[in-house]
């Protein structure tokens, strides 16, 4: 016998008759992604294959993932995760300005 | 093998397709396919631990057969939910408590003579262990209770093996999840959404929110809060509290979201913790998998709410005690549940005292606010290492040297937005679920992949493992 529970993944949509089937809808939306990932994200297949262990095999996919990289490289793909790193880098590095209460003179330059 | 990691992505999307083409086609095959995933997913950390899996499938399997057959012919089935309940608690008590036992006990062993003798074993903690036996618990005493059947030896191994919930949790029953591999399930487009959101807010709230907050504050704070200002060790605690949250839940909605396109529906265990306005609200938002655990294994075996307030409040305090211990082999996890069954018995005799009915005297905002400060004191003797840490966190917080050097403005940033959400809707979650299952499927891709992108563009370099894969 099963336990009435809820779960976050029930949504009651309807659908119309021509959409697609919920399989073929994560079939596809799936797939896009993961196309979409291997063009603009190419850095991230390049340093996982990067780091497996050395042997005739990773050593081939290594291959075929810095090609893939150098390739997106020259199409200048990679320039908007390299945009949103760079703005992501700068908002760690902000840093507080003026003297907090009750702070030392001598404390202000470390924060 | 990690959820935010490539590793991952490249073991499921092989998977998702082979359960989903070969496993359409039979149910059984499915559920094999499932099955030596699973065994690949666990086998990634030790190849040993996956024969612990099987032997503990396999004793659940058996002593359920035997309960079953005593209750079906009106017999007594104790003696052999006992003997499973053992089983699973060795088995837990062996692997997780060894070393704390022989650590606690060393002294007074040695002071009797026995010190040599004691075995120098290292025991290497199996990831997941306090889940699947629990879950191994759980299935034997609702087989007792008749709250469900016993299921085959591939349902039940597929259960307590199955990598979405596998290493920590939500801790799923067999009567959730055994009815369900009954037949192939069927993927609606609500759950597609669904599934593809929380994945993708699981991946922020993890690798973005909690690895910021602990590389940048928390593990910092908590290393030498000496060396730390009394706004930093603040900012510390705070957030650990929305690391902790941002790290456990986002393992949970990973585990619903994955779980849900293979197919599945797994329970919520978590519903904005910190917008609740007392202990007992708490625990009906926070590990909700575990607290009902708790709740219908050991808190109503212990006699629950039947008898006196003391009695009551007793039963509290021992489920909260061994909810701590639960966590680990540590006095800090002690004190922690400790300090959650003493504030749960006072808000009970609190409830007594003042009547079911009568009017809260203090506004709902404030309740709240005094609540997540108790469950922030709390987590601070939960984050730190020994029990002096934890006291000295609090004895230079107490202190207060004023200045801030720690916290930087995009992590004060982090920390508010991870208490904010607790404050959003909770109809937030399912309404954009509701219109995302109604965008064409390159769309939901494309949307996908940018998600995924930002995560990436911000997320720390390389991903800690999660906290709860300790316990």
């Amino acid at each position: 016998m099963a336990d009435a529970f809820d779960s976050p993944i029930d949504i009651d949509v309807e659908t119309p008759a021509k959409a697609l089937s919920g399989l073929a809808q994560m079939a596809a939306a799936v797939g896009v992604a993961t196309l979409l990932l291997l063009l603009f994200n190419a850095h991230a297949l390049a340093a996982w294959a990067d780091g497996l262990a050395p042997g005739t095999r990773t050593e081939a996919i290594n291959r075929a993932a810095q090609a893939l990289l150098a390739r997106t490289q020259a199409r200048g793909l990679d320039a908007p995760r390299a945009v949103l790193n760079g703005k992501w880098e700068e908002a760690k590095a902000l840093k507080w300005t003026g003297r907090w209460p009750g702070q030392p003179q001598d404390q202000r330059k470390k924060s | 093998m990690l959820f935010p990691t490539l590793d991952f992505a490249i073991f499921f999307l092989p998977v998702l397709v082979l359960v989903w083409t070969v496993g359409q086609a039979s149910n059984e095959w499915r559920k094999i396919i499932l099955l030596l995933a699973s065994w690949i997913f666990y086998g990634a950390w030790d190849w040993r631990f996956v024969l612990l899996l099987i032997a503990s499938a396999a004793i659940n399997w058996s002593v359920a057969q035997r309960v079953h057959a005593r209750v079906e012919a009106g017999e007594r089935a104790q003696p052999w939910l006992a003997l499973g309940v053992i089983a699973n608690l060795a088995i837990l008590g062996f692997f997780k408590y060894f070393g704390f036992f022989l650590e606690e006990l060393a002294p007074i062993l040695t002071r009797a003579g026995f010190g040599r003798d004691l075995p120098l074993i290292e025991v290497i903690l199996p990831v997941g262990i306090s889940f699947f036996t629990f879950q191994g618990m759980s299935y034997l005493i609702d087989i007792a209770r008749g709250h469900t059947k016993p299921a085959s030896f591939l349902d039940i191994t597929l259960l307590m093996s199955f990598f979405p919930h596998l290493v920590a949790g939500p801790i799923v029953r067999a009567s959730h999840l055994v009815p369900q591999f009954a037949r192939v399930p069927t993927l609606t487009r609500g759950m597609v959404a669904a599934s593809l959101l929380l994945i993708v807010w699981g991946l922020f709230k993890k690798t973005v929110i909690a690895s910021e907050l602990a590389t940048g504050l928390v593990d910092t704070a908590f290393f030498d809060p000496a060396a730390q200002t009394g706004p930093d060790l603040l900012a510390g605690a705070y957030g650990y509290a929305v690391q902790i949250y941002c790290d456990f839940s986002a393992y949970s909605d990973t585990a619903v979201g994955l779980a849900g396109l293979l197919g599945y529906r797994f329970p919520r265990n978590f519903d904005q913790p910190y917008r609740a306005a007392s202990l007992q609200d708490f625990w009906r938002r926070w590990h909700i998998s575990l607290s009902s655990w708790l709740r219908d294994y050991l808190y109503i075996s212990l006699g629950g709410n039947r008898g006196g307030v003391w009695f009551v409040c007793r039963n509290l305090l021992i489920t909260m005690l061994l909810g701590g211990f639960w966590h680990g082999a540590k006095w800090t996890f002690l004190i922690w549940g400790g300090l959650h069954g003493g504030v749960l018995a006072i808000e009970r005799l609190w409830r007594e005292w003042r009547g079911a009915d009568a009017r809260p005297i203090i506004p709902r905002p404030l309740a709240i606010l005094i609540i997540f400060h108790i469950v922030v004191a709390g987590w601070i003797f939960f984050r730190a290492d020994t029990l002096d840490g934890a006291l000295a966190y609090f004895a230079e917080l107490a202190a207060w040297r004023a200045g801030v050097a720690l916290t930087t403005p995009l992590l004060a940033g982090l920390i508010l937005f991870g208490l904010a959400i607790h404050f959003t809707p909770p109809t937030l979650m399912p309404g954009m679920a509701r219109r995302v299952a109604a965008w064409p499927a390159p769309l939901l891709g494309l949307a996908v992949a940018i998600a995924i992108l930002l995560v990436d563009a911000m997320r720390f370099e390389g991903v800690a493992a999660f906290i709860y894969y300790q316990f």
